[in-house]
């Protein structure tokens, strides 16, 4: 009699759990597997893969698609790289909108959505993040992938109990070993974070790149905030960067020096290790700060949070806050148009290297209009010009 | 309508209060909790978010299941038995080198891998039947190796606070060895003499007459292997990092728990130790599973931001006053998700009032571990308390600890306070 | 190769955990190798 009541207790009990597991697997099943279409624009010439650069990251998640755009006119290159953390979506959002709208008259640009694709697949444990998020247009919405700053572990398993930088053998905490902006510049028998920079790098040297520019966004707390990170060789152009654009376009952007001591991210390495100029962009998320309140979509979206609000009342932070937050079309706003002014200044220096592009909003069309609106309607667009991220 | 995040927190903590004057352990109660609060945020049963949260420590909770596998295969192959005879007659006649000895063998795993649990596991068992010997109590016993096992987890090179709330503020890890190696030695010292002043000197004839006898084909070999397998590939990955794949501490400890038992003497049922490991494991790394829930749900509600924004905002004599109150509960609560939670807020609060972050960060990291002895997780505690096979209530090791725990609440607060005129120890 | 010994790992004590969740007379402890186990699960079937 005993032995059948614990039966049947463990039977409802397995069950219970087999809804849990199955309820959880499907979420987790979407996430991984939603398809983000990316309907090519006017002025994209060739999709390309990294690992025609690389062939060891063949057939893996991080194989990202690089979108070629060329101009008639021959110029310079620049690399712009969206997704690096994909918990930061104005830089996905912004280079997306650069691939299905900018047509390019002279020089080459080069665009990846999903830098580190496999932290496209998964969601920070603890953060609770949604898995992935809607912005509205006019014919619906177009969805995406909520990611992570670290890769998928079902990509990258084990992690070592520390990690140690290569080449320059700085320690840093074990997670960061898939934190694609800590690998630089990678090696091809690394881990799959390490391989995907090193064909980035490859991909840079290829190509010739002359400026590479890394899109992120950044909690208010945390010192690295609407700003351009600059490598020693770019200094120059993002002083004038940020003056222009303080001036011109509606919003302040700082600049910085990337610190030496620091090492592996993209700023640093990508100018030690390459010809080319990097630039990291930081554009604020209130999503990612520690005080944050209710974690959904409209936060990660609107960036509204009265927790925040108080601790930038006690001078905790280094972006203001207020009750509008900063919600998406300013920060992808940001973006785009410090691109187009570092395009521009660029270009004026360097006229044989130059850069001109077209087509694409700047802050304050986005601010007006919405970032949906310069998002293309895959529903009705060419079959043949749909590319899935 | 979405409740606050305020009442959200009540009805966490009114669920918590039920579950536990219904005799629901610890671990379950907190998951009930997480549920209430899931169901208060109106987020009804989310079962995406409790099986995300129940991944956060998977790779720790197979870290505790390997490493207390090798040691149960150690310790029945009779290789525990052995190396405490070996220890007790080469130092049985001198109590301080046998401190200095102990003190170093607590002090090291942790320090390799950053976790106390490391240190509690391998060596705390050990550990805690030499001091037997010398006459300690069972409690004082376990305080000894909670309070150094902590210590060891803060000590470098690896010490996971400090390098997770770098990571956080945009700050290399770079400076931190001396800032966190000289409180963390000198205070696992005064810890073992504090509390292991009263011992005597051990009475060689009649411990190894007690003691278990050790096979007769056990050597010193047979024991040390595994070990050394052990520190090999710790040490083979930091020295040569880009040649070797990487290893990860679970399979490092199977592969020592393979080396003992091919080397036991005697023939071991590898399926019953192994089961019972998990069944002897089974609070912990159901506290662990329980409390990434929990989590998750504080986070998704608005339950977490609600608790670190009330921190932080406090006036900065308070915080700097509470560290040695709100950095160990965060721990017992986060535990090392404290670090980006209020660890990252914390150290912007001091960097922009003029300290040193890299001192102040250090004084911080050894005041975190003791929050693992505290309620709801207290997991190192209890791990503690179940190698040193400790029978007396609880609280009883908890008495034992005040001592050392004011001391290094007392050090970790003035390395705060202090960190610009301690800024010479970071060389930099 | 190391990867997989992982899934090895993991596989194993998944099948501890079920064995123990069997054998358990205590109405708690099987909920909690229930929950402990979720996450084995998830791994293995490469879902998270």
């Amino acid at each position: 009699m005993k032995d059948h009541a614990a039966t049947l207790r463990k039977t409802a009990f397995s069950l219970l759990a087999l809804v849990v597991l199955i309820s959880a697997g499907l979420q987790f099943y979407r996430h991984r597997n939603l398809r983000e279409p990316v309907v090519l624009g006017p002025g994209v010439t060739d999709v390309k893969n990294l690992s025609d650069y690389f062939d060891g990251i063949s057939g893996t998640i991080n194989d990202a698609h690089v979108y070629v755009l060329e101009g008639e006119e021959p110029g310079g290159a620049i690399l712009v790289l969206g997704g690096s953390h994909p918990e930061e979506p104005a830089g996905r959002l912004a280079a997306w909108i650069f691939a299905e709208n900018a047509v390019v008259q002279k020089g080459r640009l080069f665009l990846i959505l999903s830098t580190n694709r496999s932290a496209t697949t998964v969601t920070r444990l603890g953060g609770a993040y949604p898995t992935d998020y809607s912005i509205e247009t006019n014919f619906g919405s177009r969805t995406f992938r909520m990611g992570d700053r670290w890769s998928n572990p079902l990509d990258q398993w084990p992690d070592p109990e520390i990690y140690i930088h290569y080449p320059s053998r700085q320690e840093l905490a074990y997670i960061d070993i898939r934190n694609i902006n800590r690998t630089w510049p990678g090696r091809p028998h690394g881990t799959l974070t390490e391989q995907t920079c090193f064909a980035m790098t490859e991909l840079i040297k290829k190509e010739g790149i002359d400026i590479v520019i890394d899109l992120h966004e950044a909690e208010l707390q945390y010192p690295v905030i609407s700003t351009i990170v600059a490598h020693s060789k770019g200094q120059d152009l993002a002083a004038f960067s940020s003056m222009m654009i303080s001036g011109m376009e509606g919003f302040n952007i700082g600049m910085e020096n990337s610190p030496e001591a620091l090492r592996g991210l993209s700023h640093r390495e990508i100018g030690d290790h390459t010809d080319a100029i990097s630039l990291l962009l930081e554009a604020p998320e209130p999503f990612l700060d520690a005080t944050r309140g209710r974690t959904d979509r409209k936060l990660l979206l609107e960036g509204k949070d009265r927790f925040i609000v108080r601790a930038g009342k006690h001078g905790l932070l280094f972006e203001k806050i207020d009750e509008n937050g900063w919600p998406i079309a300013l920060r992808v706003g940001r973006h785009c148009s410090t691109l187009l002014q570092i395009f521009e200044l660029w270009t004026e220096e360097k006229a044989d290297r130059g850069l001109v592009v077209s087509g694409v909003p700047r802050y304050s069309d986005i601010v007006d209009r919405g970032v949906g609106a310069f998002l293309k309607n895959p529903a009705t667009a060419d079959p043949n010009r749909i590319v899935y991220e | 309508m979405t409740l606050s995040p305020e009442i959200i927190l009540l009805s966490m903590v009114a669920a918590y209060i039920l579950a536990k004057l219904f005799k629901i352990s610890t671990e379950l109660s907190m998951f009930f909790a997480a549920l209430a609060g899931a169901l208060a945020g109106g987020a009804g049963i989310p079962a995406r978010h409790i099986a995300e949260g129940a991944f956060t420590y998977l790779d720790i909770i197979l870290i505790f299941i390997t490493a207390t596998f090798f040691m149960n295969l150690l310790k029945e192959s009779g290789g525990v038995a052995f190396v405490i005879r070996g220890i007790l007659r080469k130092f049985h006649h001198s109590k301080i080198l046998l401190f200095l000895l102990l003190t170093l063998i607590l002090l090291i795993p942790g320090a390799l891998t950053g976790a106390g649990s490391v240190t509690v596991l391998i060596t705390g068992g050990m550990i805690a039947v030499v001091l037997g010997y010398m006459g300690l109590s069972r409690p004082r016993t376990a305080a000894i190796v909670f309070i150094i096992a902590g210590l060891s987890a803060a000590a470098p090179p690896v010490s996971l606070w400090a390098m997770l709330t770098a990571a956080g503020v945009n700050m290399p890890y770079v400076g931190f060895f001396l800032p966190l190696l000289i409180p963390c030695v000198l205070l696992s010292l005064l810890t073992i003499f504090i509390l292991g002043w009263k011992g005597k000197r051990v009475d060689l004839d009649k411990a190894l007459k007690e003691l278990p006898e050790a096979p007769d084909k056990m050597n010193w070999l047979r024991v040390i292997l595994p070990f050394v397998a052990f520190f090999f590939l710790i040490a083979a990955g930091r020295v040569w990092p880009h040649s070797l794949p990487i290893v990860g501490l679970p399979l490092m400890f199977v592969v020592s728990a393979l080396l003992s038992l091919l080397l036991s003497p005697i023939r071991l049922s590898v399926f019953r130790i192994a089961r019972d490991t998990i069944r002897q494991l089974l609070p912990l790394i159901g506290t662990l599973t329980c409390v990434g829930i929990l989590v998750q749900i504080m986070t998704l509600t608005g339950v977490r931001g609600l608790i670190a924004v009330t921190v932080v905002t406090l006036p900065v004599f308070i915080v700097v006053a509470t560290l040695a109150l709100t950095l160990p509960v965060s721990e017992a609560v986060l535990m090392w998700g404290a670090a980006p939670v209020l660890g990252v807020p914390l150290v912007l609060l001091f960097n922009t009032i003029g300290l040193n972050p890299i001192v102040a960060l250090a004084g911080m990291s050894v005041i975190w571990p003791l929050g693992d002895a505290l309620p709801p997780t207290a997991i190192i505690g209890r791990l503690t308390k179940d190698t040193v096979h400790m029978e007396e209530p609880y609280r009883e090791m908890l008495k034992h600890c005040l001592i050392p725990a004011v001391l290094i609440a007392v050090v970790g607060t003035l390395m705060v306070l202090f960190s610009k005129k301690l800024a010479f120890l970071t060389m930099l | 190769m190391i990867t997989v010994m992982y899934y090895i790992l993991a596989a194993a004590v998944a099948v501890l955990l079920m064995i123990n969740f069997l054998r358990s007379k205590k109405w708690q402890d099987e909920i909690l190798y229930l929950i402990v186990l979720l996450p084995f699960i998830l791994r293995l079937l490469r879902l998270k």
